[in-house]
């Protein structure tokens, strides 16, 4: 088991390897010379020259990977074009709201999305089953944006119940940061609740089918207990599995649930990164957000090995 | 307020002595020498002071200095600093401070600095609080230059950060305004702040615009950057924020049926809309090509699309100054008006020899102003057969971009919209876009001696009727020569909750006597 | 069977003990069975309809600006109202839908011949797959819209851009799709019969393969198609996407953002065209999966 995780671990990194050569080749492709742009409007050609050289701009692709990469194993993520300011302290500014944001829409989608999928699996072809069919493709279908602004407006405008933008820290009080996450939270997470229902569904009927729950429920043992111990149990892989795949949706959503929501995170840094073509902000967050990602799915592999004895790797 | 739940939001009831401001764009950097920016110049306000500052009638006043001395020729100005000035880390503000900071602002003042370093022959440091001016020529209009409110004001750094190139950002924001800023607290693109400067000492006057004591009562003034003119609306409505610079005009009267709100003008002078275009490439190098679009410009249709259909709003203008100003004139104005002529435009570029190739127009699409032109831009240059290359940006990638001279194709551009608040376009002194110099003008570049030699007569006439002369021919020649195509007279509105007072009217947010009650 | 023709000594036939079964039309049976194809389908064939006689269907230019007659609400001449550059919203709606499913179309396309490409190279190639397999698992860990997004950030706006863009951001997942495939069918004894004869690889993957990816790929191929339509709509929406001057679902709702409490018909038209339309894709995907094969309900 232990050398399982080790192995495990240690197969990230090549993945990583390659999204850091990925991300590099973005600014190296990218059109617009970053020494131009340093050298500022008035510079003669010679200026720009110097710079270019100062900055290494004139050594080959893999030498400036390796220095890149160098930079970046050290906390170094280069500097903003835009801004001046170091791309780790944007970062670092902004990492509070939208990791408050995604670990909350989780664990509300799980909360959800799991009793959900088991009521409909057990239910199977009842109007419960319907109905939660019908609302996991409507879900999947209704833009995350649209959906926003429909809870802003309902439940910011005319109840009043929540704020309409915003962001407090924890540190700030636990309510108001909790309040200020809910509307963005249940418009992230609607998509996520869908997905990981129909999985959950799916999954569970399978399971419910097969033999060793024929035999449990021939031993007798209660319903309630059979489904939840027995039958999710074993549900678990492909239920975890999509949990871990839907955190690269959690990430897209969170770009445009932030700019709806006017919370300061780094999907709000991402969109105006774009605009600006501020290269390496871009980078950053791309390679944090897939460091995340990987990170998760890691968490998950391992994690099967928890729920189903037979998986080895 | 209805109210579901028993705590009260505690991010909304901020408490009455820090003010939430939405402001018109967003604060991507703050070098007000560097960029002209309203959104910089508007929160470089607050950090740094002025010598000079003007009040609403555009008279400037002393701020900084406690008096002047002008020779009767007008070639020698001795100032006078006030006592017990300080920067924010607690050093004296001194006379090499000032030297080094007009110095840096000389170089980038097209239509004051600029003029005024030519015949300067010396600007020295006198002793710790005073200092003086030689100049070889006679300049009556000095306080004007060292106290207006265009882009960029001459605010006063200390030495050791003045002396930062002028072509390059500054990265310390150190200066002897009423509000310290808190660097470690901005957010660019979301949130800056600025603290109450204990060792501030405002004048005993009442302030009117930049001039007078500018007293703050607040803590803490919070800048909040809302992209989305939605998502500001119902903050301001839910009270999440205090005061929103630039609601949009469709916005209005929702804003205005909500009990806690209120809205009003913002500024009575307005402000101008502009098609800027850059003279030093094909085809608008040649003048015809650039009067062919000014022949199918329809400002109509622009200010419709900037302030919507409330046609109070906003006025045709057939020339560069703003309207119900003493120096307002309409000579040489028809291009703008009457019938728009879209085949004789055609014509006039195909002589200009123009075959088809991209016009590349930046558009900042996160600004509503400039969107909005831009997509009629496209529109209208459709419609007269050119190639148009719709380039979407935000408003500080426009602001970098504006400044290359690069070929278009290059990374340098043709047209980009913006506007001049009308304080800046009452007559030449401020007035930086309409400068034709060429090389040293607002971007775009435009040169033209007819225009130059008519500023320059405005600048020596000796009387009211001798500036008129000057101000019409001045209009009838940047219209000839198109320096740049005004697309409208507009006025926008400015919203704050009720609870919120002394909000005056004026070209830009003044938050000194603001309270909250 | 006619009853004269039956041979001596056979026994009389049985009576008939069940009633006749009424016989449907097999059309009727096919609606029946699979009514998640039917609708889904018919959605889809509507919205192609409307994309391809977008000019017949009662539509005014769509860029034509008319700022006199801005923010009109919905009227019998504005049938979804005009937005706030006097545009009409019914016909930028209508030919937004090109926008969109020439999109997702081609996405859903692209990335099964792409993946299926790689994913046979891959499978068959021992040298490559190390290589290739690695290299998809480094572009799958970065996060679709994150990818599309940074890709969008070299390029200019255009819709052949968004179209790679996200296309790029897609085919891994079928590429590793198609080498399970590969990976499980090289073991079958008539493909191992083939490769023995001698077989040219490309006539093994022609006959013996492909058929085989046929139906995940079409599934699949569809799912890919309504993630496509969001993740344009999602870029256009945060200004990355398809140019502002060309009317696509994603940019109406951009710029009727900010007026939304005002004038929500200008989101609101878009979405619920954009939701038909993923919605239908979507139904039609879940359909084809079940019709074809059920245990794909786990992978996809």
């Amino acid at each position: 088991m232990f050398a399982f995780a080790i192995r495990r671990v240690l197969s990230t990194i090549p993945v990583m390897l390659i999204v850091a050569l990925f991300v590099f080749s973005l600014l190296y492709i990218a059109p617009g010379d970053p020494a131009a742009i340093i050298a500022g409007d008035q510079a003669t050609p010679a200026d720009v020259e110097r710079i270019r050289i100062s900055l290494g701009l004139d050594r080959p692709y893999l030498v400036r990977f390796g220095d890149w990469l160098w930079h970046i194993l050290h906390g170094d993520l280069g500097t903003s074009i835009f801004t001046n300011l170091p791309v780790t302290h944007m970062i670092a500014q902004r990492i509070e709201p939208t990791l408050s944001l995604m670990l909350m829409t989780v664990v509300f989608a799980i909360v959800i999305a799991i009793p959900l999928g088991v009521m409909a699996a057990w239910k199977h072809g009842t109007w419960i089953d319907r109905a939660v069919m019908v609302f996991c493709v409507l879900g999947f279908s209704v833009p995350v944006f649209v959906v926003g602004y429909l809870l802003a407006y309902i439940f910011a405008l005319q109840l009043d119940w929540l704020p309409v933008q915003g962001f407090t820290p924890i540190e700030d009080g636990f309510w108001p940061f909790l309040q200020g996450l809910i509307l963005p939270t249940v418009a992230l997470g609607l998509i996520y609740v869908a997905l990981l229902a129909r999985i959950t569904r799916a999954t569970m009927l399978d399971v419910l089918g097969q033999d060793y729950v024929r035999t449990a429920k021939a031993k007798g043992v209660g319903q309630r207990q059979m489904l939840f111990v027995h039958a999710l149990k074993n549900a678990a892989v492909p239920i975890i599995t999509v949990i871990g795949n839907g955190v690269a949706l959690l990430i897209g959503g969170a770009v445009v649930t932030e700019s709806v929501f006017a919370i300061p995170g780094l999907g709000r840094l991402t969109v105006d990164a774009i605009l600006r073509r501020d290269y390496p902000v871009i980078q950053g967050v791309v390679l944090l957000f897939s460091l995340t990602y990987v990170l998760v799915n890691l968490a998950v592999d391992l994690l099967y090995t928890v729920f189903d004895p037979r998986i080895r790797y | 307020m209805a109210s579901g739940l028993a705590a009260p939001n505690l991010a909304r009831a901020a408490g009455n002595n820090v003010l939430r401001f939405v402001p018109q764009a967003n604060l991507a950097n703050l070098d007000p020498i560097w960029t002209t920016q309203y959104v910089v110049r508007n929160g470089s306000l607050l950090i740094w002071d002025t010598l000079y500052g003007v009040n609403d009638k555009l008279e400037p006043q002393p701020q900084m200095v406690e008096g002047h001395d002008v020779s009767p020729d007008f070639t020698t100005w001795t100032f006078k600093l006030r006592e017990r000035l300080k920067f924010h880390d607690g050093t004296p503000v001194l006379s090499r401070d000032v030297v080094a900071s007009i110095n840096r602002w000389m170089v980038r003042d097209a239509p004051m600095g600029v003029p005024i370093k030519k015949r300067t022959d010396a600007l020295e440091a006198v002793d710790d609080t005073t200092f003086r001016f030689r100049l070889n020529q006679p300049y009556p209009k000095m306080l004007f230059a060292l106290g207006k409110s265009s882009t960029p004001c001459l605010f006063i750094m200390p030495e050791r950060i003045a002396q930062t190139d002028p072509y390059k950002q500054i990265s310390e924001y150190i200066g002897s305004g009423p509000m310290r800023f808190r660097k470690d607290e901005w957010i660019p693109g979301s949130a800056a702040a600025f603290e109450k400067f204990a060792g501030y000492v405002p004048r005993p006057e009442t302030a009117s615009w930049l001039s007078g004591g500018k007293r703050i009562n607040f803590d803490r003034i919070e800048w909040h950057i809302l992209p989305d003119g939605g998502t500001a609306s119902a903050a301001l409505q839910n009270g999440e924020v205090d005061w929103w610079e630039t609601p949009l005009s469709d916005l209005v009267p929702l804003l205005r049926k909500s009990p806690n709100l209120a809205v009003d003008i913002a500024d009575p002078l307005g402000n101008i809309g502009s098609f800027r275009i850059n003279h030093l490439y094909p085809p608008f190098n040649d003048v015809r090509a650039r009067r062919a679009v000014q022949m199918a410009l329809s400002q109509a249709d622009y200010m419709g699309a900037v302030v919507g259909d409330d046609p109070a709003l906003w006025k045709p203008l057939p020339g560069f100054f703003t309207p119900d100003t003493p120096l307002y004139t309409e000579v040489g104005g028809e291009p703008l008006e009457g019938k728009r002529d879209y085949e004789g435009a055609k014509k006039l570029l195909a002589e200009a020899g123009y075959k088809g190739e991209p016009i590349i127009v930046l558009v900042a699409t996160d600004v509503q102003i400039t969107k909005a032109q831009g997509d009629v831009t496209a529109d209208l240059l459709k419609k007269i057969g050119m190639n148009v290359q719709y380039t979407a940006l935000d408003w500080g990638t426009v602001g970098q971009r504006r400044a290359k001279k690069d070929p278009p194709a290059q990374g340098g551009w043709h047209i980009f919209h913006t506007w001049h608040a009308g304080a800046d376009c009452v007559n030449p002194a401020p007035y930086t876009a309409l400068d034709a110099s060429g090389d040293t003008a607002w971007f775009g570049w435009p040169k033209s001696d007819a225009v130059q030699a008519q500023i320059a007569a405005w600048f020596a006439a000796p009387d009211f009727a001798a500036e008129k002369t000057a101000i019409d021919k001045l209009n009838a020649a940047a219209m000839d020569d198109v320096v740049y195509i005004p697309t409208g007279f507009f006025k926008g509105y400015q919203a704050w909750r009720k609870n919120v007072t002394g909000v005056v009217k004026a070209p830009f947010p003044v938050f000194w006597d603001v309270k909250k009650v | 069977m006619s009853a004269t023709s039956l041979p001596a000594g056979a026994a009389a036939p049985l009576p008939d003990v069940l009633p006749p079964v009424r016989q449907r039309g097999r059309v009727m049976t096919f609606v029946v069975r699979h009514p998640t194809i039917v609708a889904g389908g018919t959605l889809v064939a509507i919205m192609v309809f409307i994309a391809v006689f977008a000019p017949f269907l009662g539509t005014v230019d769509p860029t034509a600006l008319a700022p006199a007659k801005r923010l009109r609400v919905p009227s019998d001449t504005y049938w979804f109202g005009t937005d706030m550059l006097g545009r009409d919203i019914y016909s930028r709606v209508i030919y937004g839908t090109r926008v969109s499913l020439l999109v997702g179309f081609s996405v859903g396309i692209l990335t099964a011949i792409i993946g299926a490409f790689i994913g046979c190279v891959s499978g068959f190639v021992r040298l490559l797959d190390a290589i290739i397999m690695r290299a998809m698992d480094g572009l799958m860990s970065i996060p679709p819209l994150l990818l599309a997004i940074a890709l969008m950030a070299l390029t200019r706006a255009s819709v052949q851009n968004v179209i790679v863009a996200i296309t790029v951001a897609e085919f891994p997942r079928v590429s590793r799709l198609v080498r399970g495939i590969v990976l499980s069918l090289r073991e079958q004894p008539y493909v191992e019969a083939a490769v023995a004869s001698g077989t040219r690889l490309p006539v093994i993957i022609w006959r013996h393969i492909l058929p085989n990816t046929l139906a995940p790929l079409m599934v699949n191929a569809t799912f890919i198609c309504a993630s496509a339509m969001i993740t344009e709509a999602i870029l256009s929406f945060i200004g990355a996407g398809t140019p502002p001057i060309i009317p696509s679902w994603g940019n109406i709702m951009a710029e009727g953002r900010a007026l939304w409490q005002v004038k929500f018909y200008i989101v609101f038209f878009p979405a619920v065209f954009l939701s038909i339309t993923v919605l239908a894709v979507n139904m039609l995907g879940d359909g084809l999966r079940d019709a074809l094969d059920p245990r794909l309900a786990k992978r996809l």
